[in-house]
C-alpha cells in the first residue's frame, strides 16, 4: 500500500572545501524514503558520510545540492526563526554524548522544548509525567545528569526529543557511549515507542547490533548508498547474522 | 616536558589571553591606586584634613582584599585548564615532582609576566587619566608623578607574593589528586540547597554587620582609625553573607513561579544556581567596587561642585578694575554684566576715602553668610550708612588695589569728599550671570590690568574670579584623588566582571549549542543571555548604590557642603558608564557564545 513518506531525500550531494580549494565529496547522491512509522538503519565505516548525511537530514549542515522533505515541507533551504521553529516541533534528537543541559535537572532537561514553546506550565507537567513514565526514568526527574547513568541519561535525552511528538525521531549513534545492558534497554524502548505511537526513527550506527533491531538498514560506503537490507520476518538473532554477513563482503 | 607544558599553552592561548589580561589589567589598578596613595608628598600637599590618608589605608586594605579574591579566581581558572593536561601526563608516566615542578613554573611565569605588563600598563593609563581629568577640569597637581617607583614595588610584592602562594596550593591540589579525577574534573553543578536556619542566621548576622559598618562610617570623628577598621571588615562580610543567604533563596524561589516556566527562563536560572558560589564571591567585590568607584566619583564632585560655589560665597562680584581704560570698559559692557558699579576714591598712606552719595546712588552688594560655611548666602544691598556698619564690607576692600587693600575706607559727604586733595581713581566693580563662562576674557582683563603698573595693581583676593582660583588650588588635588580613583574602581569593576564572564564562556558555549540544535529561535538564546548578565549587574549595582549613600557620611569631615549635595549627577553619569559597559560586555560575549 503506498503511503506518503514521511522524509524524502533527493539526489543529496555534500561537498567540503571551496571551489577552486582542495575538495572534498562526503556524499555523491543519495536517494530513499522513509515510511511513516518506520525504524530505519543507516550502516556505513568512519568517514563514510553517514554523520554527515545524518546532520543535514536534522538541519544542522546544509546540503551544497539535492533537497529534504520531511512532512512534505522541504527543509534544506530553513533559515533562522523558522529553522529553530522546525527543529522544535517536527523533529527529536538523540546523541550519542546525550548533550543534556548539566545545569538543569532531569526534570527541566525534558521540559525545556515545551517551555520554549511557551506552552503552558499545567500542560508541561502531565506531558514530562507521561514520557518519562513511558521510558521509565520517573524516579530520577529531580537529579541533575551528573547523578546518572549514561543508560539514564540517555533516556532522558529520549524524553527530551520525544515530549514533543516529533514527525520523526534522529539518533546518532545513541548506544555509543552505552555498556551492553544499557544499549539493550535504549534499543528494546526504540522499538517499544515505534510499535506502539507509530513514531518514525532513523538511527545512525556503526553498530551491528543496534542495527539489529532496525526494519531496514541502508549500507553507506564513500558517499553512496551501497545496499540495502529489509528485516521483514526475520527473527532479530538472524537479522543480525545477515548484517554481519553483509558488513563482511560490503566492506571488502 | 617543558615542550609539553608551552604545547599546552599554545593550545589554549584564547583562554590564557583572558587569563593574562584580566591579571594586567588588575595589577594596572592596583598600581594606579598605589600611584596615588604611597605618594604622601602628594597626599600631605593637597589635603589639609588628616584624615585623607585614612581613607586610602581603607582603600588599600579593600583593594588587597579584592586582589586576593581575584587571583584566587585566576588561579582556580588556570587550574582548571591545565588539569586536564597535567592528568594526561600522569597518566603517560610523568613523576609527581617534575609536574609539581611544573606547576609552581607555570604560575610564578603567567604571574609575574602579568604583574610586570600590569605596572606598565597602570603607569601608561596613569598618565592617561590624570592629563586628561588635569584637561577637563582645569585642575593644577603637584607633586604627582605617573611614575612612583615605590606604588610600582608595593605592586610587584604583593602579586608576586601572591602568586607564590597560588603556585604553592596549585602544587598540592594537583599533585595531591589521582591521575583519572584530573582527566574527568569537568564542572560538578551546586545543587541548590535552602538551609532555612543557616539562611536566616547569614542573613542576620550580614544585616548586623552592614549596620555597624555604616554606623562607624558616620561616626568617624570619634572612632578615627578604629572606624575605618571596623567599617572595612563588616561590609565587606556583611555583603558577601547577604549575597550567599539570599541569592540561593532568590534562585530557589523564582523557579516555583509560573514566570520560569516560560521559554528559556529555566535555563537562565539554572545557569545562575549552577555557578551560584563563584556568582556570590563575584558579586560582592562587584558590589563593593561599584559602591568604592560610584563614592569616589561622587566626592570627587561634590569637591568639584563645591569650588564655584565657595567662591560666589565670597563676593557678590566677579572682578574689579581700578582706572579702567575705554577698551577694558567696551571688554566688560561686552560680557552683560548683571550688576555693575563704578565708585571714585582718593588715598592716603592709611586710609581710602570714597564719596558717599555714589554707594547712595549705587549701593554696594555685599555676600552675607549664615551659618559656619560659606554656602548660604544672600546678596545684600549696602548704601554708605549701611556700609560703615556691615561686617561684610570688608569685601569691597578686598577688590581694590593691592597699595588700598588693607587701608581702613571711609565714606565721606560729597562736600568733604571734593576738598580732599589727593588724585581721584575710579574702582569698577561688576557681576555677570554666570562667571565661570567669561574666565578667559577675566583672564585677559587681569593681565591687561596687572600691565599698566604696580600701583593699579588688584590685589588677588576679592572677586569670585580670584576666589575661585585660590579654592580651585586647594581642592584640585581632592578633586583628583575622587576622580581617578573612581575610574580605577569602575576599570577594576569591569575586568572583575569581565574575568567572570569570559572564563565561564567556553562552557556556556556548548549549552548555547545545544539548545540552538533543540531549535531555539536566535532572539530567545539572545534574550537568556542578556538576562543573565543583567542579574550580574544589577543585583551588585542595588547594594552599591545603597553602600555609597551610607559612605558619604564619611566626607561629612571632608566636605563643607553636605556630601549629598547634586548626588543625581554623579549617578546618572555612573549609570550611564555602567550601562554601556553592560553592552559592551553583552555584545563581547554573545560573540563567544553564540557564534
Amino acid at each position: 500500500m503506498p503511503t506518503t513518506p514521511i522524509m524524502t531525500v533527493t539526489d543529496l550531494h555534500k561537498t567540503y572545501g571551496k571551489a577552486g580549494s582542495k575538495q572534498y565529496e562526503a556524499l555523491k547522491g543519495i536517494d530513499f524514503d522513509v515510511q511513516p512509522g518506520e525504524f530505519v538503519g543507516i550502516m556505513g565505516a568512519s568517514g563514510s558520510g553517514k554523520t554527515t548525511l545524518l546532520n543535514m537530514l536534522a538541519t544542522l549542515d546544509q546540503p551544497t545540492s539535492g533537497e529534504v522533505t520531511i512532512h512534505q515541507q522541504p527543509i534544506t533551504h530553513l533559515k533562522g526563526n523558522q529553522l529553530a521553529d522546525f527543529r522544535a516541533n517536527e523533529i527529536g534528537f538523540i546523541f550519542q554524548d546525550f548533550n543534556l543541559l548539566e545545569t538543569m535537572t532531569a526534570y527541566e532537561n525534558i521540559a525545556l522544548p515545551l517551555m520554549l514553546q511557551n506552552v503552558a506550565s499545567k500542560k508541561i507537567k502531565p506531558a514530562v509525567e507521561q514520557v518519562a513514565t513511558q521510558l521509565g526514568i520517573n524516579e530520577f526527574l529531580s537529579n541533575y545528569p551528573n547523578e546518572l547513568s549514561g543508560g539514564q541519561k540517555q533516556r532522558v535525552a529520549a524524553a527530551r526529543a520525544l515530549i514533543n511528538e516529533p514527525a520523526i525521531l534522529f539518533g546518532d549513534e545513541p548506544t555509543g557511549a552505552l555498556d551492553s545492558k544499557s544499549a539493550r534497554e535504549l534499543l528494546d524502548m526504540f522499538t517499544k515507542i515505534n510499535q506502539e505511537q507509530a513514531v518514525s526513527i532513523l538511527l545512525v550506527t556503526h553498530d551491528p547490533f543496534s542495527a539489529s533491531y532496525c526494519q531496514r538498514i541502508l549500507f553507506i560506503k564513500d558517499g553512496r548508498i551501497g545496499q540495502e537490507l529489509h528485516r521483514d520476518q526475520l527473527s532479530r538473532t538472524d537479522f543480525y547474522q545477515q548484517i554481519l554477513d553483509t558488513l563482511g563482503t560490503f566492506e571488502q | 616536558m617543558f615542550k609539553l607544558a608551552l604545547s599546552g599553552f599554545k593550545h589554549r592561548w584564547r583562554d590564557y589571553l583572558v587569563l593574562f589580561s584580566g591579571l594586567v589589567m588588575s595589577s594596572a589598578i592596583f598600581y594606579m591606586f598605589e600611584a596615588l596613595a604611597t605618594n604622601q608628598t602628594f597626599l600631605k600637599q593637597n589635603s589639609m584634613i588628616s584624615m585623607i590618608s585614612f581613607v586610602f589605608q581603607f582603600g588599600s586594605v579593600l583593594l588587597t582584599i579584592i586582589t586576593l579574591v581575584y587571583i584566587g579566581y585566576a588561579n582556580s581558572f588556570l587550574l582548571s585548564m591545565r588539569k586536564r593536561d597535567y592528568g594526561l601526563f600522569m597518566l603517560v608516566g610523568a613523576r609527581k615532582g617534575k609536574i609539581g615542578q611544573l606547576i609552581w613554573v607555570e604560575t610564578l611565569f603567567v604571574g609575574i609576566l602579568a604583574t610586570i605588563v600590569g605596572i606598565a600598563f597602570g603607569a601608561i593609563l596613569t598618565i592617561g587619566v590624570s592629563h586628561l581629568l588635569v584637561q577637563a577640569l582645569g585642575l593644577t597637581l603637584k607633586q604627582f608623578s605617573a611614575w612612583y617607583t615605590p606604588a610600582a614595588l608595593v605592586t610587584l610584592v604583593l602579586y608576586v607574593g601572591l602568586f607564590l602562594i597560588a603556585g604553592l596550593f596549585n602544587l598540592v591540589a594537583l599533585t595531591k589528586t589521582p591521575a583519572l579525577k584530573l582527566l574527568h574534573s569537568n564542572d560538578q553543578p551546586n545543587r541548590p540547597r535552602l538551609h532555612p536556619v543557616r539562611q536566616s542566621i547569614e542573613v542576620i548576622i550580614g544585616l548586623a554587620s552592614i549596620s555597624i559598618g555604616y554606623w562607624s562610617m558616620a561616626h568617624l570623628i570619634d572612632l578615627k582609625m578604629a572606624g575605618i577598621g571596623i567599617a572595612l571588615v563588616t561590609i565587606v562580610l556583611g555583603t558577601y553573607l547577604l549575597f550567599n543567604a539570599v541569592f540561593v533563596w532568590l534562585v530557589v524561589l523564582l523557579k516555583r513561579f509560573k514566570w520560569a516556566q516560560r521559554g528559556l527562563n529555566s535555563f537562565t536560572l539554572s545557569q545562575l544556581s549552577f555557578r551560584i558560589r563563584n556568582y556570590t564571591k563575584i558579586l560582592s567585590i562587584v558590589a563593593m567596587l561599584f559602591a568604592l568607584a560610584l563614592g569616589a566619583i561622587t566626592t570627587g564632585l561634590g569637591f568639584h561642585q563645591q569650588v564655584p560655589m565657595m567662591a560666589a560665597g565670597g563676593s557678590a562680584y566677579d572682578l574689579s578694575l581700578v582706572n579702567p581704560t575705554a577698551a577694558q570698559k567696551r571688554t566688560v559692557a561686552s560680557l552683560n554684566p548683571t550688576r555693575q558699579a563704578t565708585y571714585h576714591y582718593k588715598t592716603t598712606s592709611k586710609v581710602v576715602y570714597y564719596n558717599a552719595a555714589e554707594f547712595d546712588q549705587q549701593p554696594f552688594y555685599t555676600a552675607n553668610t549664615s551659618g559656619t560655611t560659606h554656602l548660604s548666602f544672600k546678596y545684600a544691598k549696602n548704601n554708605a550708612k549701611q556700609m560703615k556698619k556691615s561686617f561684610y564690607s570688608y569685601q569691597l576692600g578686598d577688590l581694590q588695589t593691592r597699595l588700598n587693600v588693607r587701608k581702613a575706607a571711609v565714606y565721606l559727604p560729597a562736600a568733604a569728599y571734593q576738598k580732599l586733595k589727593q588724585p581721584e581713581a575710579q574702582l569698577l566693580v561688576f557681576a555677570t550671570k554666570n562667571f565661570q563662562k567669561h574666565f578667559a576674557t577675566f583672564k585677559q582683563l587681569t593681565k591687561a590690568q596687572n600691565k599698566r603698573g604696580a600701583n593699579l595693581q588688584i590685589a588677588a583676593t576679592g572677586g569670585r574670579y580670584y576666589a575661585y582660583q585660590e579654592f580651585n588650588g586647594m581642592y584640585s588635588g581632592l578633586e583628583f584623588m575622587g576622580f581617578f580613583l573612581g575610574i580605577a574602581f569602575l576599570a577594576m569593576l569591569a575586568s572583575c566582571l569581565m574575568f567572570k564572564i569570559l572564563s565561564g564562556a567556553a562552557a556556556d558555549r556548548q549549552r548555547y549549542r545545544m539548545l540552538d540544535k533543540m531549535g531555539t529561535t536566535q532572539r530567545q538564546l539572545k534574550q537568556a543571555l542578556r538576562k543573565e548578565i543583567a542579574v550580574l549587574f544589577v543585583l551588585p549595582g542595588i547594594v552599591g548604590i545603597i553602600h555609597v549613600l551610607f559612605g558619604l557620611q564619611m566626607f561629612k569631615v571632608i566636605m563643607i557642603t553636605s556630601p549629598y549635595t547634586g548626588i543625581w549627577l554623579p549617578f546618572t553619569i555612573f549609570a550611564i558608564l555602567y550601562l554601556g559597559y553592560y553592552w559592551l560586555t553583552i555584545s563581547i560575549y554573545q560573540r563567544i557564545v553564540l557564534q
